[in-house]
C-alpha cells in the first residue's frame, strides 16, 4: 500500500481564492496585506487631508490652533477627504510598483513611468482647490488603470512565487510532487502505484 | 532646472522683503484710530467710544469673506459690538475680480444714506461666482432699488460719478501698505490705534475671541 503522509496536511497554494478576482482587487489585496502600505496609506491621507483643510482655511494655528466647518464647505471637505484617502492608496501602491518594478525608473529619467505619476499626486495638493479636485480625480483614475495593467502581469509573478515558497514549506524538493486530496504524495512515480493510490482515495472519498 | 529653483527662490525672498518692508514701515508711522476712520467716511457698526476696533478688509465676489460674514460676524456683533466692546470698520480690498470695483463703489455710496450695511448684507446673501455678472453696474442699481429708504436718485448719481473711487483707492493702499493681499483680511486694534494685530482669512469666532478677551484683558 502506498504510503501516505497524513501529518504534513497542507493545502496546495491555491490561486482559486485569485480566480475571477478583477486584477485590480487582487493588487490591492497584495499591496495591503502589509501593514507597511496600510500604515503609508493612512499618513498620506491623513497629510493631505490636514494640508486641504489649511487651503480651504478650515484649519487655523494663529492666533489660536482650531478647526471649524462652516456649512459652506462640508462638501469641499468630504471630498477633500474622500481625495486624501485615494491619494493615500494611489500613493502607497506606486511605491509599491516603484520598488518592486525591475525597470530602474530613477536612473534612467526622473520624469517617467511610475515616478511620474508619484510625483503627481504629490504636487497635485499644492495648488488651488479647483485643479487638486479635477487633476487629483483624473490621476486617481489613470493611475488604477495604469496600476491594473502593470500589475496584471506583475501579480502573477506574485502568485508564482507565493505558490514556490508554499511549495518550499510544504516539503516540495523537486518536480514533479503530487498532491492528492491536498495530501502530498510521496510514494513511487510509477504509474501502477500511482493508479492504485488514486484508486483508494475515490474509495476513502466515497465512504465518506 | 536649477535656474528655475533659484528664480523661484529668488522671487520668495524680494516678496518676503517686500512684504516685512511695507509692514515695518507701517508700524512706524501709521495708526488707524477709530475716529478718523469714521472721520474719513469709513462705514462701521456699533458704539463709537468701544475701546477695541476691527477694521476687516473684504471684497463683496469673494466667497471667504461671505463665509466670515456668515459664521463669525454675528456672534463678533452679537457678543462684543452690541455690548459696546467693539466697533467693526470696514475697508474695501476689491481685488478678487474685476467686477470688485463696482461692488465696493456702489456700497460706499450706500453709506452717504446710512444704507451701507444693508447693502452689505443684501449682497454678501446674493453672492454668485466671481465675475458671473452677478455685481454688474445693472445689478448693483438693482441691489441698491430694493433697499428701503434709499433714495435711488441720490445713489445713481454717486456711483455714475464714481465719487469715492479715490476713496476705495485709499483703503486698496492701505490694505496693501500692510501687506494684505488676501481677503478678508483684519486689524484687531485699541479704537486709539495702538497695538494692532493682524490677522489673515476666514478664522472662526473663537480665533476673533481670543484676540478681542486678550485686548480687553490687557485695558
Amino acid at each position: 500500500m502506498p504510503s501516505m503522509t497524513e501529518k504534513k496536511e497542507t493545502s496546495i497554494p491555491s490561486s482559486s481564492s485569485s480566480k475571477g478576482q478583477s486584477p485590480l482587487i487582487l493588487s490591492f489585496k497584495i499591496v495591503f496585506s502589509k501593514l507597511v502600505y496600510i500604515m503609508f496609506a493612512a499618513l498620506t491621507a491623513v497629510a493631505f487631508s490636514i494640508i486641504s483643510s489649511i487651503f480651504d482655511q478650515l484649519l487655523f494655528f494663529y492666533p489660536i490652533i482650531i478647526f471649524y466647518l462652516p456649512d459652506d464647505a462640508v462638501l469641499g471637505f468630504i471630498l477633500a477627504n474622500v481625495i486624501a484617502i485615494l491619494l493615500g492608496i494611489v500613493v502607497s501602491m506606486n511605491i509599491y510598483v516603484l520598488r518592486h518594478s525591475k525597470i530602474k525608473i530613477w536612473s534612467t529619467s526622473l520624469l517617467s513611468g511610475s515616478s511620474l505619476s508619484v510625483l503627481s499626486s504629490i504636487c497635485v495638493s499644492c495648488s488651488s482647490l479647483g485643479f487638486f479636485l479635477a487633476s487629483t480625480l483624473g490621476i486617481v483614475g489613470v493611475n488604477i488603470e495604469r496600476f491594473k495593467k502593470e500589475i496584471s502581469e506583475h501579480v502573477y509573478v506574485l502568485a508564482i512565487n507565493k505558490s514556490l515558497k508554499n511549495g518550499i514549506k510544504s516539503g516540495v524538493e523537486g518536480t514533479p510532487t503530487f498532491f492528492l486530496n491536498g495530501v502530498r504524495y510521496e510514494d513511487s512515480w510509477e504509474l501502477e502505484t500511482l493508479f492504485e493510490t488514486i484508486r483508494s482515495a475515490i474509495k476513502k472519498e466515497n465512504k465518506n | 532646472m536649477v535656474s528655475l529653483l533659484l528664480f523661484v527662490y529668488a522671487m520668495y525672498i524680494s516678496s518676503h522683503y517686500i512684504d516685512t518692508h511695507g509692514q515695518k514701515s507701517n508700524e512706524q508711522n501709521k495708526t488707524l484710530p477709530l475716529h478718523d476712520l469714521i472721520k474719513n467716511g469709513s462705514p462701521f457698526l456699533g458704539n463709537v467710544s468701544a475701546p477695541i476696533t476691527i477694521i476687516d478688509f473684504s471684497d463683496f465676489q469673494c466667497y471667504l469673506c461671505n463665509r466670515f460674514v456668515k459664521n463669525a460676524e454675528p456672534l463678533i456683533n452679537q457678543t462684543y459690538i452690541q455690548t459696546g466692546k467693539v466697533a467693526l470698520v470696514f475697508g474695501h480690498l476689491p481685488n478678487r475680480g474685476l467686477d470688485s470695483m463696482d461692488a465696493a463703489l456702489a456700497a460706499q455710496c450706500t453709506n452717504d444714506q446710512g444704507k451701507f450695511w444693508q447693502f452689505h448684507n443684501l449682497l454678501y446673501s446674493n453672492q454668485k461666482p466671481i465675475d458671473s455678472g452677478w455685481v454688474s453696474i445693472e445689478n448693483l442699481k438693482n441691489f441698491a432699488s430694493q433697499i428701503s429708504g434709499l433714495d435711488i436718485k441720490q445713489f445713481n448719481t454717486c456711483f455714475d460719478n464714481e465719487k469715492y473711487k479715490s476713496f476705495v483707492q485709499k483703503d486698496i493702499d492701505l490694505a496693501l501698505s500692510f501687506g494684505f493681499r488676501e481677503t478678508p483680511s483684519f486689524i484687531v486694534e485699541n479704537s486709539n490705534g495702538s497695538n494692532p494685530e493682524m490677522l489673515s482669512g476666514a478664522l472662526p469666532f473663537e480665533s476673533f475671541k481670543a484676540v478681542i478677551d486678550k485686548k480687553i484683558s490687557a485695558g
